[in-house]
């Protein structure tokens, strides 16, 4: 394993020689084994459970033949384990025969398949990112899973090759890119990819010491609780892990402070439902006292009904509504506490002309992009973090559909790079001149969007798309219908009036959270208007959302696929325009989208997108 | 506002719209009415079914006019492009109206297509794709979109591979 990709690229690529077939790491065949046999496990007790739950009830005690009868039981579940273990490593075994790369002078190509072979290639100039992640039983043993991400169209495929050791891993990582670089650069090269032979025992001390001393990492000295368990993990590295492998210099590194990690976790998104249920349940117990205020003395069938159905109405939803706070106080715990540990460990920094990302205590996650393959950078805050102060900064990159199926990339792998997970915005220029100095003429100046829109928004957000407005209309329809098609009928029928004991208090709920909703989108709409516009200079565009939460996305003209405007009737009376700019990043692309900019504005941004030949880019 | 791109999509595009609107929007029919007529005729006391296969009707004719007769022309005044120097320039829409600008330089692969409604019509599509998405031209003659094809292709061959 130590030796066996010690193959240097520059051992004369034109020479024909048989390429070494490098197979993954054993743990494959007896690590993934064991997880279908816990898999075939659980099926069969599901199935058998019930038919062993009634041959044991069925026993009595006493009887030795019988006590003789359990263990057989016992013995065939067992044998039933160890067969199914067997059978699944056996499988295991038999594709791990057959599952292997090979580093060819031209390309990297993964063999895999037992019937159905199948033969990936990748030519290394193709190679952009490799990445690696690993699930808890695979970091206690030290492998982890490779993707290689190949730049493609919008249907591009990340390669994975599953259960390779940490070192295999970084060696492989490493190859690739020297390979890559060679093959791009040709022979010009050779000096370069020299300097990635390092000898096998100056893999052995990865400290800051190791990097060359011209150029001193320039790291921030801030860490957290985590960090610690983090670098132990680091360390060790696994049972099979080996020792870690640091070649390119850092430029720039940094992780995140205790502050930060535990906010991250208190301020996710939970946090902000759980608020929106708080304001319900006040919002509610406003209606309700209200109701009590102006219908005091009705004295109708309903009251009677009523107080027959419940002696103290008012405390029954005061119970329900605290209970619901208090399930929402413990999964916003669990939730804080889950997203401390996803970002514990967390690093970002620059080396060479790549931005690299581990973090994931647990569930461990590397990725790494190349500077000239980011696509934009989006500063995301959300309504909690906004009060704050913090955002959440992320690279967007061209995302590949990974081939295989137990992803656990979860969420967080699903919006782009995410460089640092909650920072104060004061920082966040500082950041980028670190870690992505090609970013640093992004336009200040922002152009805001028409005076206009503050009405169009206030109609478009609170009515034509305002959850409240349909709320209360689906509620009114529904209290309708009950008061034409049920009422008449109610007093008697007992069951009936019991409905109606509900359907008042429902109603009321309804309108309190219709109400809420549309109290909050028409303070969204003004916050948008307020608040949301965009720039452009000589090489770079952003464009920033706001409202409760906000998002400024700043990406080079260059990224910018093809762009464009889109009026309604209203908008062009209004003149007014939509603009929309589309970057490749994501899977299949992403539309950057401001509506209502001026007419004229999106008229000079238009101009602006035509590729003009005295300019650079 | 800006002057609109200069050139029009071949005239002919217009009857391969309609034919193509009508077939879609006639197969849909079918689809959606067969059921309530075979229902209409073995059901011995047939009333609603006719009533829904009556109002279905009255929307595929209703439709039909529109797809036909209304929409063909004013779609065809709307659609413009103009291939100038080293952008797409793409006009189109009747009530949401969109303008594109697609760079060449952007472009990763350009061709034609041609179906067999365009072919009877002696018509061919080209289609422009970027790495986040494509675009369509879609009624040109024959001839013009392998020049436009041609020339798309060109320009698009000096873009940098920096996506």
């Amino acid at each position: 394993m130590e030796t066996q990709n010690q193959m240097p690229p520059t051992s004369q690529p034109q020479v024909q020689q048989q390429p070494e077939k490098i197979h993954v790491h054993h743990s494959y065949i007896w690590l993934g084994s064991v997880r279908i046999a816990f898999y075939v496990i659980v099926a069969s007790g599901i199935s058998l459970a019930s038919s062993l739950a009634g041959v044991i009830s069925e026993l009595s005690f006493g009887r030795s033949g019988e006590v003789f009868l359990i263990f057989g039981v016992l013995l065939l579940v067992l044998v039933l384990f160890v067969g199914a273990l067997g059978i699944s490593a056996l499988v295991r075994w038999w594709s791990y025969k057959h599952l292997y790369y090979e580093l060819t002078p031209e390309e990297f190509s993964l063999h895999s398949g037992i019937f159905n072979k199948q033969r990936i290639h990748v030519p290394y100039q193709r190679v952009q990112s490799v990445d690696q992640r690993a699930t808890l039983f695979q970091r206690i043993f030290g492998v982890c899973t490779v993707s290689i991400d190949t730049a493609g169209g919008s249907n591009n495929k990340a390669i994975t090759i599953p259960y390779v050791s940490k070192t295999q891993a970084e060696q492989l990582r490493y190859e690739l890119f020297a390979r890559k670089q060679y093959v791009m650069t040709g022979s010009g090269a050779q000096a370069s990819v020299a300097s990635f032979q390092v000898p096998a025992q100056e893999y052995a001390a990865p400290s800051p010491a190791q990097y060359a001393p011209g150029a001193p990492a320039q790291t921030q000295q801030s860490g957290n609780i985590l960090d610690a368990p983090a670098e132990i993990w680091q360390s060790v590295g696994g049972v099979f892990g080996g020792m870690g492998a640091d070649i390119a210099p850092v430029s720039y590194e940094y992780g995140m402070s205790n502050k930060e990690l535990i906010l991250t976790g208190l301020s996710n998104n939970t946090t902000f439902v759980v608020i929106v249920f708080g304001i319900i349940g006040v919002v509610t117990q406003l209606f309700e006292l209200m109701d009590g205020l102006f219908s005091p003395a009705s004295g109708s069938w309903e009251d009677a009904a009523f107080d027959a159905a419940f002696a103290a109405p008012p405390q029954f939803l005061v119970v329900f509504a605290f209970a619901f706070v208090a399930i929402m106080l413990v999964i916003w715990v669990l939730s804080a506490v889950g997203s401390c540990i996803s970002y514990g460990g967390f690093k970002a920094r620059r080396r060479g002309n790549r931005i690299e990302v581990e973090y994931g205590l647990l569930q461990h996650q590397f990725q790494g992009v190349d500077v000239d393959r980011v696509q934009s950078v989006v500063i995301k805050q959300s309504f909690i973090r906004k009060i704050f102060g913090y955002c959440e900064v992320s690279l967007g990159k061209i995302d590949a559909a990974t081939a295989d199926d137990d992803t656990n990339k979860g969420t967080l792998a699903q919006q782009g790079l995410i460089i640092h997970p909650f920072v104060k915005v004061s920082r966040v220029p500082e950041i980028l001149a670190g870690i992505i100095p090609e970013f640093a003429g992004v336009p200040t100046e922002i152009t805001p969007v028409a005076p206009v829109a503050l009405r169009r928004a206030l109609i478009r957000r609170g009515i034509i798309q305002g959850s409240g407005f349909w709320l209360a209309v689906v509620v009114a329809l529904c209290m309708g219908a009950v008061e034409m098609f049920i009422a008449p009928k109610a007093p008697y029928d007992p069951d009936l009036a019991l409905f109606m004991t509900f359907a008042d208090p429902a109603c009321i709920i309804g309108f309190a959270l219709a109400f809420t909703l549309f109290v909050l989108d028409l303070i969204g709409a003004v916050l948008w208007a307020k608040s949301s516009g965009f720039a452009f200079n000589r090489s770079f565009m952003q464009v920033s959302n706001g409202g409760f939460s906000r998002e400024v996305v700043s990406f080079p003209r260059k990224k910018i696929q093809f762009g464009y405007t889109k009026t309604n009737p209203f908008q062009r009376s209004a003149h007014t325009a939509t603009i929309t700019a589309v970057t490749a990043a994501g899977v299949g692309g992403t539309h950057v989208k401001l509506v209502d900019a001026r007419e004229e504005d999106a008229q000079a941004w238009l101009t602006w997108v035509q590729p003009q030949r005295n300019m650079v880019g | 506002m800006k002057p609109l791109p200069l050139n029009q999509l071949d005239p002919r595009i217009k009857s391969v719209w309609r034919l193509n609107d009508a077939i879609s929007a006639t197969l849909l029919f079918v689809c959606c009415a067969i059921g309530f007529v075979i229902a209409g005729l073995v059901d011995p006391d047939p009333s609603w079914e006719w009533v829904v296969v009556g109002i279905m009707t009255l929307i595929y004719v209703l439709t039909m006019i529109l797809c036909v007769v209304v929409l063909p022309p004013i779609r065809y005044m709307r659609w413009r492009y103009e291939v100038s120097e080293d952008y797409l320039d793409i006009a189109r829409g009747i009530v949401w109206r969109k303008r594109f600008v697609i760079p060449f330089i952007r472009v990763q692969n350009t061709d034609t297509r041609q179906g067999p409604i365009l072919r009877l019509f002696g018509l061919s599509s080209v289609t422009v794709a970027t790495a986040a998405g494509e675009h369509e031209i879609p009624g040109l003659r024959s001839e013009e979109a392998e020049q436009l094809r041609d020339r798309a292709a060109e320009l698009a061959r000096l873009a940098q591979e920096d996506v």
